[in-house]
C-alpha cells in the first residue's frame, strides 16, 4: 500500500513548497530532486554557529539570539565546540595573542565550514587599526565568506549577513568545498 | 585635606601637594614601602585600598618614568596619590607585600613600561603577546608597533612579519602658531615690541 | 607503604569557551576535581586603547570609553567627561547632569540584566536570558533615540551631553520603568528560592570584608561583602546627591549574595530613574555648557555666525586644548569603581590616559576566590566577578 500522507492545512506563505511535496508524496510516493538542490537546502536550513565572541559585538551577537532576533528559527542554533559547528561567527576586535588560538578553532571545525566576519574590528582592523597589538583583519588569519560591517553592527544586520551566507551557500551549490 | 598632608609629611619626610582638590605626595623609591606602610596603618590615614598603580613616560627628564599610586580610605572617604620618579635601570621596590591587589597592577605598569619591581613575587608579561619585545607604552615606541600577524599558509601557522600599513596614520598638528606652542615672531613683529617700549 | 607522588593536573581553560565571558584563558592546576591553584592570562583582548588615547585628541578619544567595558558602555563615559570638565574647570549644565544620571542608571541595568542572566545560564538556567535580554533591547531602543547606535554611544562629552532627549521619550520610560518592576519580580520567582540555583552559589566564592578591601574589590563585590560603601552616596557627582536611593549590602560574600546585590541595584536603579525622569520634566536649560571654547555651537548657528562657524571648526580639527594637570576621577560603574587618571600637558591630546578597571582586580582575586572549589564552581564564580574584557585588557 505505501505511505499515506494526511492533507497539509498549514497555512503560512510557504505552504505552498509544502503543499507541492505533499502532493507529489501522495500521488506517487516519492519526490524527485536535484541532489545538490537538496544538498544545500540541507545545509542552508540547519547552519550551526560557532559563537566566537570577542568584544562588544559578541554582545551584539548575542542579541541575534534572543528573543526579539531570534536566529534559532532560521536552524541556526548556538554551538560553542567548533567540533559540531558549520559557521564561525568572529565577532570583535582580533588581537595578536588570540590570533593562534583563532586559527586552532578554525582548523578544528569540519568541512563544509563558513566564517562570518562581524563589526569593523574584525572586517580590517576596525577602531585599533593602527595599534600595536591588533590583527587588522581576521582574513589575514582565516578565509572569510562574509562581512559584516558596523561598529557594533545590529543584531538585525547580523541576521541579514547570515541570511546573505545562507544565499551564498545556494549560489554556490558543491558538494565538496 | 592640608593638614592631612602636612601630618603625613612629618611623619614620612614625602613632599605634599594639593591640585584641583586632590592631595598629592612625592616621594622616592627607597622611601616608598615606608610611606605606603604609613598611609594604610596611621590611624589618621587609614588608606586600606590600592586603587592603582600606574606609570608615565617622561622621555625628556633623566628619570623618564613616574610610577603613580592611588589610594583610596573608606573609613575616612579620602584620597591620595603618591608619585614617584625612577628610571629604566633602577628597580621600585614593589608594594605586593602591603596590598595583594597591587601584584597585577604592576606587572602591568612593568608590561607597559618596563619598570623593574623588586620583590615582586611573579613579575611577567601580563596584558602585551606572549614573544613580545619592547615596553608599548614608552613615548619612542610607535604607535603600529614593530611586527604583525598573518596566517602563512606555507608555513601552515601563523607567523610574525614587519608592520606593512595600507595606509598611514594620519597626524594631524593642528596646533596653530598663533595659539600653539611655537614661540616664533611673526615678520612685522619686531617693530611692535619696540614701539611698545619707547611708546 | 611508600610515598605515592600526588601530580596535579594542568588544565587550560581556554581562551575559547562559552562560559569564560569572553577571552579569557585559565591554566588550572587541579587535584581530581579540586581546583588547586589558577593563573588567569589575560590581554587576549588587549587592543592599546591608552596608546592609541595619546594620539587623539579629547572629543577624539570619547568612542574609545564606550568599548571599554561594553556592556554598560556610557559609564565609562561618564568618568572621561568628569576628569576632562575637572580639568577644564567647566561643570555641565543642570540638565545635563540629570540626562547623565538618568543614562547612567539605565545603562547600571543594562550591565546587570546581562550580568545576572547570564549567571544564570552558566550555572544553568536558559530562561533568565531570554526574558532579560528583551529588557535590554527596549533599554538600547532609548540608547538608539538618544545618540543613533544601539550600544556605543559616544553621548556623554566633556560639557555635557551630545544633544537633548527627543519628544515623548520621558512618556515611553515611565511606560517601561511600570512594567519592569513585574519583571524583575518574575526573574526573583524563577531563580531565589530555586533550589538548583542555591546549591550553586550559596557559600562558593565566599569572600570576608578585610580580604575584599585587601584585594581593591569595589561595586557590588565589596558590597556584597559587607562593606557599605558607595562613590554615589560616599562622593558623589552630577546630581546624585538630590537622589533617594538605597544601597544593598549582603552578609555572607558569596555568589549567592553578589546575585542578590545585584537584583536589588536594578530595583534601585529603576528608582532613580522615576526621580530623574519626573525632574527632567520641569529642569530645562541647554545640555551643553556654553563656553564655546570647548562644546561645539547647534549646527543652525553655525550654518549662520561665522564666529560660531570658526568656533566649529576650531573644534572639530584642533579640538580644544586642556590646562596642564593630572587628575584621578572615579564614577560608580555597574561593575565597581571606574577610574581615569588623566594628565594633561596643555595641549589638545592627552598626555597619558590610564583607565582603572573595576574587574582588574576582582580577576586578580579569582584565584584566591576559587582555591578548594571544584572545577563547575569556577564558572560560578567568574560569572558572579562580572568581568567583561573590554575594560581589563583594554
Amino acid at each position: 500500500m505505501g505511505v499515506i500522507t494526511p492533507a497539509n492545512t498549514a497555512p503560512t506563505a510557504d505552504a505552498a513548497l509544502s503543499r507541492a511535496l505533499n502532493d507529489e508524496l501522495a500521488d506517487k510516493g516519492f519526490v524527485v530532486s536535484q541532489l545538490d538542490k537538496l544538498v544545500t537546502w540541507a545545509r542552508t536550513g540547519s547552519m550551526w554557529g560557532l559563537t566566537f565572541g570577542l568584544a562588544c559585538c559578541g554582545v551584539e551577537m548575542i542579541h541575534a539570539w534572543m528573543s526579539r532576533y531570534d536566529l534559532d528559527r532560521f536552524g541556526f542554533a548556538p554551538m560553542p565546540s567548533p567540533r559540531s559547528a558549520d559557521v564561525m561567527i568572529v565577532a570583535g576586535t582580533l588581537c595578536n595573542k588570540m590570533a593562534p588560538a583563532l586559527r586552532k578553532i578554525y582548523d578544528q571545525m569540519a568541512e563544509p565550514r563558513y566564517v562570518i566576519s562581524m563589526g569593523s574590528c574584525a572586517n580590517g582592523g576596525g577602531y585599533y587599526h593602527y595599534s600595536y597589538s591588533v590583527v587588522r583583519g581576521c582574513d589575514r588569519i582565516v578565509p572569510v565568506d562574509v562581512y559584516v560591517p558596523g561598529c557594533p553592527p545590529t543584531a538585525e544586520a547580523l541576521v541579514y549577513g547570515i541570511l546573505q551566507l545562507q544565499k551564498k551557500v545556494r549560489r554556490q551549490g558543491t558538494l565538496v568545498r | 585635606m592640608k593638614e592631612l598632608g602636612d601630618h603625613i609629611a612629618r611623619a614620612t619626610g614625602a613632599v605634599p601637594s594639593i591640585r584641583l582638590g586632590e592631595l598629592m605626595l612625592e616621594t622616592t623609591p627607597d622611601k616608598v614601602i615606608a610611606l605606603l606602610a604609613f598611609l594604610r596603618d596611621d590611624p589618621k590615614c587609614l588608606f586600606k585600598q590600592l586603587c592603582d598603580v600606574s606609570g608615565v613616560d617622561w622621555p625628556e627628564r633623566p628619570k623618564r618614568f613616574d610610577v603613580v599610586y592611588n589610594l583610596l580610605s573608606l573609613k575616612n572617604n579620602q584620597r591620595v596619590r603618591v608619585k614617584l620618579q625612577t628610571d629604566e635601570a633602577t628597580p621600585v621596590p614593589s608594594a605586593a607585600g602591603l596590598f595583594s591587589a597591587a601584584n597585577w597592577f604592576e606587572r602591568e605598569t612593568y608590561d607597559l613600561y618596563g619598570i623593574w619591581f623588586s620583590d615582586h613575587p611573579d613579575l611577567r608579561r601580563i596584558l602585551t603577546d606572549y614573544g613580545f619585545e619592547g615596553h608599548p607604552l614608552r613615548k619612542d615606541f610607535p604607535l603600529t608597533g614593530f611586527v604583525e600577524m598573518r596566517w602563512d599558509d606555507v608555513q601552515k601557522r601563523v607567523i610574525y612579519e614587519p608592520v606593512k600599513l595600507q595606509q598611514e596614520f594620519r597626524r594631524f598638528d593642528f596646533l596653530s602658531p598663533w595659539e600653539g606652542s611655537i614661540q616664533r615672531m611673526l615678520p612685522g613683529d619686531e617693530k611692535a615690541t619696540e614701539e611698545g617700549k619707547s611708546g | 607503604m611508600s610515598d605515592v607522588e600526588i601530580k596535579t593536573l594542568t588544565m587550560n581553560f581556554g581562551p575559547q569557551h562559552p562560559a569564560a565571558h569572553g577571552v579569557l584563558r585559565l591554566v588550572v592546576e587541579m587535584d581530581g576535581e579540586i581546583v588547586e591553584r589558577c593563573d588567569p592570562h589575560i590581554g587576549l583582548l588587549h587592543r592599546g586603547t591608552e596608546k592609541l588615547i595619546e594620539y587623539k585628541t579629547y572629543l577624539q578619544a570619547v568612542p574609545y570609553f564606550d568599548r571599554l567595558d561594553y556592556v554598560s558602555p556610557m559609564n565609562q563615559e561618564h568618568a572621561f567627561a568628569l576628569a576632562v570638565e575637572k580639568l577644564l574647570g567647566i561643570q555641565a549644565p543642570e540638565r545635563a547632569q540629570y540626562i547623565r544620571v538618568l543614562f547612567s542608571e539605565i545603562t547600571r541595568i543594562l550591565n546587570h540584566l546581562l550580568n545576572v542572566t547570564t549567571f544564570a545560564m552558566d550555572v544553568g538556567a536558559l530562561t533568565p536570558p531570554l526574558w532579560g535580554f528583551e529588557q535590554r533591547e527596549l533599554l538600547m531602543e532609548y540608547y538608539e533615540q538618544v545618540s543613533g547606535s544601539r550600544m556605543h554611544a559616544a553621548y556623554f562629552r566633556p560639557g555635557g551631553v551630545h544633544q537633548d532627549l527627543p519628544a515623548g521619550m520621558l512618556d515611553s520610560m515611565e511606560g517601561w520603568l511600570k512594567q519592569f518592576y513585574p519583571f524583575l519580580k518574575d526573574l526573583e520567582k524563577l531563580l531565589n528560592e530555586n533550589r538548583i540555583f542555591r546549591m550553586r552559589t550559596v557559600d562558593i566564592g565566599t569572600v570576608s570584608a578585610a580580604q575584599a578591601i585587601d584585594w581593591a574589590f569595589s561595586g557590588p563585590m565589596l558590597r556584597a561583602s559587607g562593606v557599605p560603601w558607595d562613590l554615589r552616596k560616599a562622593q558623589p557627582y552630577d546630581v546624585y546627591e538630590r537622589m533617594d536611593f538605597d544601597i544593598p549590602v549582603g552578609k555572607t560574600g558569596d555568589c549567592f549574595a553578589r546575585y542578590l546585590v545585584r537584583v536589588e541595584e536594578m530595583y534601585q536603579s529603576a528608582r532613580i530613574m522615576e526621580q530623574c525622569v519626573k525632574a527632567l520634566r520641569t529642569v530645562g536649560g541647554p545640555v551643553l555648557v556654553d563656553d564655546r571654547k570647548v562644546a561645539p555651537p547647534r549646527r543652525g548657528e553655525m550654518k549662520g555666525s561665522m564666529e560660531a562657524l570658526i568656533h566649529h571648526f576650531k573644534l572639530y580639527t584642533e579640538g580644544y586644548k586642556v590646562p596642564a594637570g593630572e587628575t584621578y576621577t572615579v564614577v560608580e560603574a555597574p561593575k565597581g569603581e571606574f577610574g581615569v587618571y588623566l594628565v594633561s600637558d596643555g595641549t589638545n591630546k592627552p598626555y597619558r590616559c590610564k583607565i582603572r578597571a573595576p574587574g582588574f582586580p576582582h580577576l586578580q582575586a579569582l584565584d584566591m576566590m576559587t582555591r578548594g572549589h571544584q572545577l563547575a564552581d569556577m564558572s560560578a564564580n567568574i560569572g558572579s566577578l562580572d568581568i567583561v574584557f573590554g575594560e581589563i585588557d583594554r
